[in-house]
C-alpha cells in the first residue's frame, strides 16, 4: 500500500500544508483587522481649509475677527494705492445687517490699483496667492488677509462677496459675486458682470470695492481697538483720506499732506542671508541661459560683484567650467557656508519704506483720533465744533512756512477734494464718539538704520508733546500696521522704561510734582504723567514680532540699542521745552500761592490799623495783578517770534515763566543789575554763536551718523533724506537761538556800579555825619521819624544809607538813655 | 515798660501800615520796603570804630513779584504780631513769636508753610527791626537767656535786685535778655573776664578768683546772644571796667572771643549796642598749647574748616596785628587745636590759679 502509505507519508505533510495555510489565512485576516483598527488616512488639505480651521495664525480669533477684517481690508487698500505713488482715499465702513444673526457688512473702498479681473477670483479667495511675495516692505505679506475674510463670510454666511473693479491695466470696471470654496482652495464665481458708465461705482481712474458680510460679536473692547486702529492709521498715513463710516457716526480723517514716502523697491536678497534654498532658486531661474556660476551669483544677490563671486566660486574649490546644473547640494551647500563667512557690503535699504520726519511730523501735529464722550453733554454745537474742527486745522497746520510750499498746495487741494464735513453734524449728534484733532506744542522725530536679523531695518521715532495732548501714550507701529495688542510685552515698552526721564532734564520728582493730574496716581512709570504721544515705528522685510499674532515686536539684536538711542534723542530735544513748561507750572502754582498770601497782608495791615478798610483788598490784589500781567507782555512776542517752529499754544502763559526769573529778593538791587546784565551779554553772544556753530557742527554730525548707521547712505532716497534732516535741523538752530536771545528789556538798566573800596570810604564818611547827628539827643524820635516817612518814596539813593544809619544809631542812644536811667 | 514807649512804638508799626494802605489805595502804587542788606556780603569793617558795620546795599520788598510777595507778607505778619505783643503787654521768645505766627498757605493742592522754619520768623523778626528801628528786647522779643554772670555786680529789673555777688561761690545769674529794662547798679569790680563756655566758668567761680581779684565774670555760653554782648559793653564803656576774653585756642573759639571785640556779620547793623572794642582778647592763644606744655592727648587735631576758617581770619583787617598773625600761623603749621578745659589735665586749680593769674599779669590788671 505505497499509495496508502504515501498517503499517510504524504497526508502529515498535506494536513501540515493546509494546517499553515489556514494559518497564514487567519493571520492574514487579523492583519486585515489590524491594519484597519490602525489605519492612518493621509489626505491632504487645502490651504483655504487649513487656514480657516487654524484661523488664529492670522489673528482672527473670536472677537477679533472685525477688528482684523478691517485690518485687512484697509491694509491691502493702503499698500494697493501706496506701490503706484497714489494718495489714497479709503472709504470703510461697518454696519450691522442682521441684529439677531450678529451679522455685519463691511465694505471697504480704495482708488488704488485694482486687480486685473482675471486674476481678481483667484486674489481675492485662494489663499497664499499673492502679487506681494517678494523682497521689499509691505503691510502684507501672505495672501492670507483678504482671502481670510472672504472664506470667513462664505463660512458663516450664505451671502456672495461682492466685489467692484476697475484695475489700472484695464478700462472696465467689473462687478463680481464670489464665494471661496474651501475645501479646494477655490473661487466660486456666481457672477462677473462688465459694468457700464451709469453703473459705475468707481469714480477714480482704477479702484477696488469690496462688500462682505461677516457673522461677529462686536464687544466694546474691539469696537474700541478698531477705533483705535482707524485713528493710528490715520497719523502715519497722514496723505491718506479715510472715510469710516459705523453706527456711530461718519468719522472723517482728512489728508493733511501730499508728500507721500518713497514706495518700496524690489531688491534682490543678500549674500549674507544666503540659505541653499535661496541659491538653488537663483540657479533654476537661470537654468535656460547658459550662465557661469559666478555670473548666476552676481546678478541673483546684491551687493556681489562678478569678481567677487568667481572669488567665492573658486574659494570652495569647485570648478567654474562644470555646468551650473550639475553642481550637487554638497557642492553648493560649500558657497552658502563660504557666503556666511564673508564680509559684504552692508544691504540696501531701497525696498524700505519708512514714513519720513515730513510724514510723520505731519501726522504726529494732527493727531486724528476718535474719542468718546462719555458724558451725555453731546450735543449739536459740539458736534458741528468737532466736525470743522478739522477744516479749520487744515489751514493752520504747520505754520513754519520754511519747506511748506507742497504742504501748503496740498491742503488746498485737499480742500477741494473733500467737502466740508458738514453732514456729520446729525450723525455725530447722536452718536457718543466723535473725531478730535490734537494738536501738540511740539513734536520731534529721528531716526536710525540698522541690520537686524540680517535684514535692514528702519526705526523711526516721533515724539508729541503737549498742546490738545492729554496724556501718555505709546504708539507701536510696524512697517506703518499700527500694533495695538500685547502692548506689555513689546520691546517699545521695555525701552521706555529703561530711558531714564531725567534725559529731558528734569527729575522724576520734578515730573511728578508738576505733571500728576492727581498727585495720588500712582502710575509707576514717572513717564506716564507726562502729556507725551511716543511713536516706534519699525520697518524691515523680516520685523523680529514676538508671537504669530504679529502684535508685539521682540527684543532682537541690537534693536532695543538703536530704539533706546533714539529716544533719548527725542527726550534731549524736548527739554527745553519741557523745561520751560516746567517754569511755567511752576510759577502758575506760585501764582496761585501768592493769591493766598494777599490775605496775609491785608488781615496785618487792617487789624494793626484797627480798621477795616475793605477796599484795600480789593485795590490791592488789582494792583499786584496788573503789576505783574502788565511787565511781562513786553515778552510775549518776542518769545512767540522765537518759538515760531511751534505753534505756540499758551503764548498768554509766557509771562508767568518770565515772573519766574525776577531777581532773588536776598540780593540786594544794584548787584542783581550787574548780574543781569553780564548774563544777558553772554545770552545773546551764545545765541548767535550757537546757531552758526551747530550749523556747522550739523553737517558733520549727520555724516557722522550715517557712518554710524552702518547701511551706506548712497542710495537715492537716503541722500533726499539727509538733506531733508538738515533743513529740519537749521529750524531747531533757529528757535533755539530765538530763545536763547530772549530777554528782558526791563532788567537792562545798570545802577550803583561803584568799586567796592568807594563804598566803604563812603559809609564811613556819612557814620561820621550820623554820629555827629546824634550827639544831640533830641533828635532820635524825629530821626525815626523822617526814616519812616522817606524810606518808602523809591527813588533815593545814598541818603538811604545815612537814614538806616542813624536808625542803627538810634538804638544805641535809647539803650544808653536807658541804662542812664 | 513805659506805656508811653510802647505807645511810640506802636504808632510806628501802624505808621508802616498806613503807609502801606495809602500807597495801594490811594496813590495806587506798589509798596515797598526798604531795608539794609544784612549779611556777609553787606558787612564792612570800620577802621575808625574798630568794628564791624553794615554796608550800603539795600534790598527792597515789595509785592511786586510772585518771589518777593511771601517775604512781603511775613515782614508784615510779623509786624502786626509785634504790634499785638506790645497791645497786651506781654514778652515772647523769638520762638514764641515763630509759634503765634504759624500758619499753612495755599489749598489742597499747593500747601506750603507760612514760614519753612524758625530761621524765616527769625529773619522777619530782624526785618521788623530794621524797619522800625527798635531792637527787639523793647518790644518785648527776646530770646532764651545763655548769658551768666557772677561777680560784685547788682542788676535791677523793674522792681526786682539781682544780686550777682554770691558768697557761696555756688552759682551764677543768668543775664536778663530785655537788657533794655535792666540797670546796673553796684559795679565793685576790677575788671570784667569773659570765658568761652560756662563750664569754665564755673571751674574759675568755685576756685574763689572773683574773691581773691575782685572780678566780674561772664559767659555767653558759646555764641553769645544780644544782652551778654551788650552787658560787656556797658560794663566797659560806661562804668570803665577793662574787659578780658578768654576762649578756647581754636578758630571758632577765636571766632567767639571777636564777636565781643568786633561783632558779627549777622548782627553787624546792631554793632553800635553789641561790640566792646576796647575788650582785650587774652587767651587761650594757640602759642600757649606749647608754652603751657599741654600734653598731646588733650591736644585736637585741626579739621580743614578750622584751617579754612584760620585762612580765612589771616585775611581780616582786624586780624592785621603782627602777633595774632604770628598766632594764625603758629596753628595752621601746628594744625593743633585746644580747649581750655585742656588746663585741666595740669589739675583742676591750674586753670584759675596758675594760667588765668599769670596772663592777666600780663596785661597789668592783677
Amino acid at each position: 500500500m505505497p499509495n496508502k502509505s504515501a498517503s499517510t507519508v504524504l497526508d502529515p505533510a498535506e494536513e501540515k500544508v493546509k494546517v499553515e495555510v489556514e494559518e497564514l489565512k487567519r493571520d492574514i485576516s487579523q492583519s486585515t483587522t489590524k491594519l484597519e483598527k490602525y489605519k492612518i488616512i493621509y489626505n491632504k488639505k487645502a490651504e483655504s481649509e487649513f487656514f480657516v480651521d487654524n484661523s488664529a495664525l492670522a489673528g482672527f480669533t473670536g472677537e477679533r475677527i472685525l477688528y482684523m477684517a478691517i485690518r485687512e481690508l484697509i491694509e491691502n487698500s493702503l499698500d494697493s494705492c501706496e506701490s503706484f505713488s497714489i494718495l489714497p482715499s479709503i472709504k470703510i465702513s461697518l454696519k450691522i445687517f442682521d441684529q439677531s444673526n450678529d451679522l455685519w457688512m463691511l465694505t471697504c473702498e480704495d482708488n488704488g490699483t485694482g486687480i486685473n479681473s482675471d486674476k481678481l477670483p483667484i486674489a481675492v479667495c485662494s489663499f497664499l496667492t499673492s502679487a506681494k511675495y517678494m523682497e521689499k516692505q509691505q503691510r502684507g505679506l501672505f495672501g492670507v488677509g483678504l482671502k481670510m475674510v472672504a472664506a470667513f463670510s462664505t463660512k458663516d454666511t450664505d451671502f456672495p462677496i461682492k466685489v467692484w473693479n476697475k484695475s489700472i491695466d484695464e478700462q472696465d470696471e467689473y462687478y463680481f459675486e464670489l464665494r471661496t470654496d474651501i475645501g479646494t482652495n477655490k473661487p466660486i464665481v456666481l457672477s462677473k458682470k462688465l459694468l457700464l458708465k451709469q453703473h459705475s461705482r468707481i469714480q477714480d481712474t482704477s479702484g477696488f470695492r469690496i462688500e462682505v458680510i461677516l457673522r461677529a460679536k462686536l464687544v466694546p473692547i474691539t469696537k474700541n481697538k478698531i477705533y483705535e486702529y482707524v485713528s493710528e492709521t490715520s497719523i502715519v498715513n497722514p496723505y491718506s483720506s479715510i472715510t469710516f463710516e459705523t453706527d456711530d457716526g461718519i468719522f472723517q480723517f482728512n489728508r493733511r499732506t501730499s508728500i507721500m514716502p518713497n514706495p518700496a523697491q524690489e531688491i534682490l536678497p543678500h549674500p549674507s542671508d544666503m540659505d541653499l534654498k535661496t541659491l538653488k532658486k537663483a540657479i533654476s531661474k537661470f537654468q535656460t541661459q547658459k550662465m557661469s556660476l559666478p555670473k548666476i551669483l552676481s546678478s541673483s544677490f546684491q551687493k556681489l560683484s562678478y569678481e567677487k563671486a568667481k572669488d567665492i566660486v573658486t574659494n570652495t574649490g569647485l570648478s567654474l567650467k562644470t555646468p551650473t546644473g550639475d553642481f550637487s547640494e554638497h557642492d553648493l551647500i560649500k558657497i552658502v557656508n563660504i557666503c556666511k563667512k564673508t564680509k559684504f557690503q552692508n544691504p540696501n535699504t531701497d525696498h524700505l519704506s519708512p514714513i519720513g520726519r515730513e510724514v510723520l511730523t505731519i501726522g504726529m501735529m494732527s493727531e486724528y483720533t476718535i474719542v468718546s464722550n462719555k458724558g451725555n453733554d453731546i450735543t449739536g454745537v459740539t458736534a458741528t465744533a468737532t466736525a470743522e474742527k478739522p477744516v479749520l486745522h487744515d489751514t493752520d497746520l504747520n505754520p513754519q512756512g520754511t519747506d511748506d510750499t507742497v504742504t501748503a498746495s496740498t491742503f488746498e487741494s485737499a480742500q477741494n477734494e473733500k467737502p466740508t464735513p458738514t453732514p456729520f453734524k446729525n450723525n455725530l449728534s447722536k452718536s457718543n464718539f466723535s473725531v478730535k484733532v490734537l494738536k501738540p506744542v511740539l513734536t520731534t522725530y529721528t531716526s536710525r538704520t540698522c541690520v537686524i536679523n540680517n535684514r535692514p531695518t528702519v526705526v523711526e521715532t516721533g515724539l508729541a508733546y503737549g498742546g490738545d495732548i492729554p496724556s501718555f501714550k505709546l504708539y507701536r507701529f510696524a512697517n506703518k500696521i499700527p500694533l495695538l495688542y500685547d502692548e506689555g510685552s513689546d520691546v517699545a515698552r521695555e525701552v521706555i522704561s529703561e530711558v531714564e526721564i531725567n534725559k529731558m532734564g528734569i527729575t522724576k520728582k520734578q515730573a511728578k510734582e508738576q505733571f500728576s493730574v492727581n498727585k495720588e496716581s500712582k502710575k509707576d512709570r514717572v513717564i506716564e504723567v507726562l502729556p507725551l504721544h511716543i511713536f516706534f515705528h519699525i520697518c524691515s522685510t523680516k520685523i523680529p514680532y514676538k508671537t504669530a499674532g504679529k502684535e508685539s515686536i521682540a527684543s532682537e539684536g541690537e534693536l532695543k540699542y538703536y530704539m533706546k538711542s533714539c529716544l533719548s534723542e527725542l527726550y534731549r530735544k524736548l527739554s527745553t521745552q519741557i523745561r520751560k513748561e516746567l517754569k511755567l507750572k511752576e510759577a502758575e502754582n506760585k501764582i496761585r500761592l501768592y493769591k493766598h498770601y494777599l490775605p496775609f497782608i491785608v488781615d496785618s495791615i487792617n487789624e494793626s490799623l484797627g480798621s477795616k478798610n475793605s477796599k484795600l483788598n480789593e485795590s490791592f490784589s488789582r494792583l499786584i495783578e496788573n503789576h505783574l500781567s502788565k511787565k511781562p507782555q513786553i515778552d510775549v512776542g518776542d518769545a512767540s517770534s522765537a518759538d515760531s517752529t511751534l505753534p505756540v499754544q499758551a503764548s498768554h502763559k509766557m509771562d508767568l515763566a518770565d515772573i519766574d526769573l525776577e531777581p532773588d529778593i536776598q540780593d540786594t538791587k544794584d548787584t542783581t543789575d550787574t548780574k543781569d546784565t553780564d548774563i544777558q551779554d553772554t545770552k545773546d553772544t551764545r545765541g548767535t554763536k550757537e546757531t552758526k556753530e551747530t550749523k556747522e557742527t550739523n553737517d558733520t554730525r549727520q555724516t557722522q551718523k550715517t557712518k554710524d548707521t552702518k547701511v551706506a547712505a548712497f542710495s537715492k532716497p537716503n541722500l533726499n533724506k539727509l538733506e531733508r534732516k538738515k533743513k529740519d535741523n537749521k529750524k531747531v538752530d533757529l528757535s533755539l537761538s530765538g530763545k536763547l536771545s530772549k530777554v528782558d528789556p526791563t532788567r537792562n538798566v545798570t545802577k550803583n556800579k561803584k568799586p567796592k573800596n568807594a563804598n566803604k570810604k563812603l559809609i564811613i564818611k556819612e557814620k561820621d555825619i550820623t554820629n555827629k547827628k546824634n550827639k544831640s539827643p533830641t533828635v532820635k524820635t524825629s530821626v525815626n521819624r523822617t526814616k519812616m516817612n522817606k524810606s518808602f518814596n523809591k527813588p533815593q539813593n545814598q541818603s538811604k544809607t545815612k537814614e538806616v544809619q542813624s536808625t542803627i544809631d538810634s538804638y544805641s542812644k535809647r539803650v544808653n538813655k536807658g541804662k542812664k536811667k | 515798660m513805659s506805656t508811653a514807649k510802647k505807645q511810640e512804638f506802636v504808632t510806628i508799626i501802624k505808621r508802616i501800615m498806613r503807609k502801606i494802605s495809602d500807597d495801594v489805595i490811594k496813590q495806587n502804587q506798589m509798596p515797598i520796603l526798604d531795608l539794609p542788606k544784612i549779611g556777609y556780603d553787606n558787612t564792612v569793617w570800620s577802621d575808625e570804630k574798630r568794628m564791624l558795620t553794615t554796608g550800603d546795599k539795600k534790598i527792597e520788598v515789595s509785592p511786586d513779584s510772585v518771589k518777593k510777595i511771601p517775604t512781603f507778607a511775613q515782614y508784615l505778619v510779623m509786624a502786626n504780631a509785634v504790634k499785638k505783643l506790645l497791645d497786651e503787654d506781654m514778652e515772647s521768645t523769638i520762638r514764641g513769636m515763630y509759634y503765634a505766627t504759624l500758619s499753612n498757605v495755599g489749598d489742597g493742592k499747593n500747601r506750603q508753610k507760612f514760614w519753612t522754619g524758625q530761621e524765616d520768623s527769625d529773619n522777619a523778626i530782624k526785618a521788623v527791626e530794621l524797619l522800625t528801628g527798635i531792637p527787639r528786647e523793647e518790644f518785648s522779643v527776646t530770646s532764651k537767656p545763655k548769658g551768666m554772670i557772677s561777680g560784685p555786680i547788682k542788676l535791677r529789673v523793674g522792681g526786682d535786685i539781682i544780686d550777682c555777688n554770691l558768697g557761696s561761690r555756688a552759682t551764677s545769674q543768668l543775664i536778663p535778655t530785655n537788657m533794655g529794662d535792666v540797670q546796673i547798679d553796684d559795679v565793685k569790680a576790677d575788671f570784667v573776664m569773659v570765658v568761652e563756655k560756662d563750664t569754665v566758668l564755673n571751674n574759675i567761680r568755685k576756685s574763689g578768683f572773683i574773691q581773691k581779684y575782685n572780678a566780674i565774670l561772664l559767659t555767653g555760653s558759646g555764641e553769645p546772644d544780644r544782652a551778654t554782648r551788650m552787658m560787656v559793653k556797658i560794663l566797659n564803656e560806661q562804668w570803665k571796667k577793662p574787659v578780658v576774653v578768654f576762649a578756647d585756642a581754636d578758630p571758632w573759639g577765636l571766632g567767639i572771643a571777636l564777636r565781643y571785640k568786633i561783632g558779627s556779620e549777622s548782627l553787624s547793623y546792631d554793632s553800635e549796642r553789641l561790640v566792646t572794642p576796647n575788650a582785650q582778647v587774652l587767651g587761650m592763644m594757640f602759642s600757649d598749647i606749647y608754652q603751657y606744655n599741654i600734653p598731646e592727648v588733650a591736644r585736637l587735631t585741626a579739621s580743614d574748616e578750622d584751617i579754612n576758617r584760620a585762612n580765612d581770619m589771616k585775611k581780616k583787617p582786624w586780624m592785621q596785628n603782627k602777633q595774632w598773625q604770628k598766632e594764625l600761623n603758629l596753628f595752621l603749621n601746628k594744625k593743633e587745636k585746644c580747649e581750655l578745659d585742656a588746663f585741666f589735665k595740669h589739675g583742676f586749680k591750674y586753670l584759675s590759679e596758675t594760667y588765668l593769674p599769670q596772663k592777666l599779669r600780663m596785661v597789668g590788671l592783677i
